[in-house]
C-alpha cells in the first residue's frame, strides 16, 4: 500500500522535472527553441569542420568553428580576416562546402609573394600568423573591384597544392567566429 | 471543434497537399537535383562489390547521359582530360575501380538554373569524394549542362570550375 501511494508522487515529480508543470508551455518553448536554432545555424552562424592543413597552425584539421554571415552586412572584409569562401562564383551556390582562407589583398591592390611573404603593391606585409618558413614566389596579381586575394596560413605547402587566389566578393560568405592568434 | 483547431487542421491539410503535389509532380530543378544525387551514388563503390552490381550501376549511370557529351575535367595533379562520347566516360568510370577499392562520391550544394526555353539547364554542384581508405577529402566544383530529350533530363556536359582565380 505504501509503495502504491509513493509511486504516483514519484511519477509526478519525474514529469515535472522532464516536461515541467505546464506541458503545453514546455512544448511551445521547445518548438521556439528548435525554430531559433534552425534559423541561427542556417542563416546566421554556419557550423564548419575544418578539413585539410592549409590553415595550419592557426586552424587545425578536424577543428570546429562557425562562419558568421552577418559579419559583412555593415562593413567589407578587411585584411587579416579569416573568411569562409564559397567554391562556386555563382552567388546562388550552397555553403555545405567552403574554403577557409585569410584575406590578404583588397580590391584595387596588386598582390605578390616574395620569400613566402605577401607583398601589397610591392610592400612586404607583416604577417604574425605565419609560423612556417616558405619559399613562395609569385609575380603581382592585380585585383579588380569586388575582388579579394585569399590564401591559407600554411605556406610550407607547395603552392600548387594550396588553393589560393582571387575571390569575388559574392563568394565570401562570412567571417570565422572564433578567431585565433594575434 | 473550436476555430483555432479548425485553422490548424486546414493549414496541415494544405501543407500535406503541397508536399504531395511537389512529390508527384516535381519541377525540372528538383528532377535535375535528384539525377545528380543519383549520379553520385552510382559512381560510388564499396570493396568486394560484385560484377553484376558493378555492371548494373554502370548501365544505370549511362542512362543519365546523352550519347554525345562534352566533358572537360581538370584537377590539380591529375592534368586535363576530355571526353566527347558517353562510352568513353563510362569506360573511364569503370577503369577507376581498378585504382581504388572504395570510392564514396556525393554531389552537394546543387544549384540548378533553367534556360528560358525550359529545354536545357545548367547546374552548379560540388563533388565530394573519398578515395580508398584515405581520410583526405577530394573536393571539386563542377558545372553540369542538361538537355531535355524525350521527356528526360540528360547530362550533355560537365566541366570543372576554378574556385579561385
Amino acid at each position: 500500500m505504501r509503495n502504491e501511494a509513493e509511486c504516483p508522487g514519484l511519477w509526478h515529480w519525474l514529469q515535472v522535472i522532464t516536461i515541467g508543470r505546464r506541458p503545453k508551455r514546455t512544448l511551445a518553448r521547445l518548438v521556439a527553441l528548435v525554430v531559433i536554432c534552425l534559423i541561427t545555424f542556417t542563416f546566421v552562424l554556419i557550423p564548419v569542420r575544418v578539413t585539410g592543413i592549409s590553415m595550419e597552425p592557426t586552424y587545425h584539421d578536424h577543428s570546429v568553428n562557425f562562419i558568421n554571415r552577418l559579419a559583412y552586412v555593415r562593413r567589407e572584409p578587411q585584411r587579416g580576416d579569416v573568411v569562409g569562401v564559397r567554391l562556386s562564383p555563382n552567388p546562388g551556390a550552397g555553403t555545405k562546402i567552403m574554403l577557409l582562407k585569410r584575406v590578404v589583398g583588397l580590391p584595387g591592390e596588386a598582390v605578390s609573394f616574395v620569400g613566402g611573404h605577401v607583398c601589397i603593391d610591392g610592400d612586404v606585409q607583416t604577417e604574425p600568423y605565419l609560423k612556417h618558413v616558405s619559399d613562395w614566389e609569385a609575380p603581382p596579381t592585380s585585383l579588380g573591384p569586388g575582388q579579394y586575394y585569399v590564401v591559407g596560413d600554411n605556406r610550407s605547402m607547395r603552392p600548387e597544392e594550396h588553393e589560393h587566389g582571387k575571390a569575388e566578393r559574392a563568394q565570401i560568405v562570412g567571417r570565422v567566429l572564433f578567431t585565433k592568434g594575434p | 471543434m473550436n476555430r483555432t483547431r479548425c485553422l490548424l487542421l486546414l493549414a496541415g491539410a494544405v501543407a500535406l497537399g503541397v508536399w504531395a503535389w511537389a512529390g508527384l509532380f516535381p519541377n525540372p530543378q528538383k528532377i535535375i537535383e535528384k539525377r545528380l544525387i543519383k549520379l553520385g551514388a552510382l559512381a560510388s563503390f564499396a570493396p568486394g562489390e560484385g560484377n553484376i552490381k558493378r555492371l548494373a550501376n554502370a548501365e544505370r549511370m549511362e542512362s543519365l547521359f546523352a550519347e554525345n557529351i562534352q566533358v572537360t575535367l581538370e584537377a590539380p595533379g591529375a592534368g586535363r582530360r576530355t571526353f566527347d562520347h558517353r562510352e568513353e566516360l563510362m569506360q573511364a568510370a569503370l577503369a577507376s575501380r581498378s585504382f581504388a577499392n572504395r570510392l564514396a562520391v556525393s554531389l552537394v550544394d546543387i544549384n540548378v538554373v533553367l534556360d528560358s526555353d525550359r529545354q536545357s539547364a545548367t547546374a552548379d554542384a560540388t563533388l565530394k569524394a573519398r578515395i580508398g581508405q584515405e581520410d583526405e577529402l577530394f573536393v571539386q566544383p563542377l558545372k553540369f549542362t542538361f538537355h531535355k530529350t524525350n521527356d528526360e533530363w540528360l547530362v550533355t556536359g560537365i566541366e570543372t570550375v576554378k574556385s579561385l582565380h
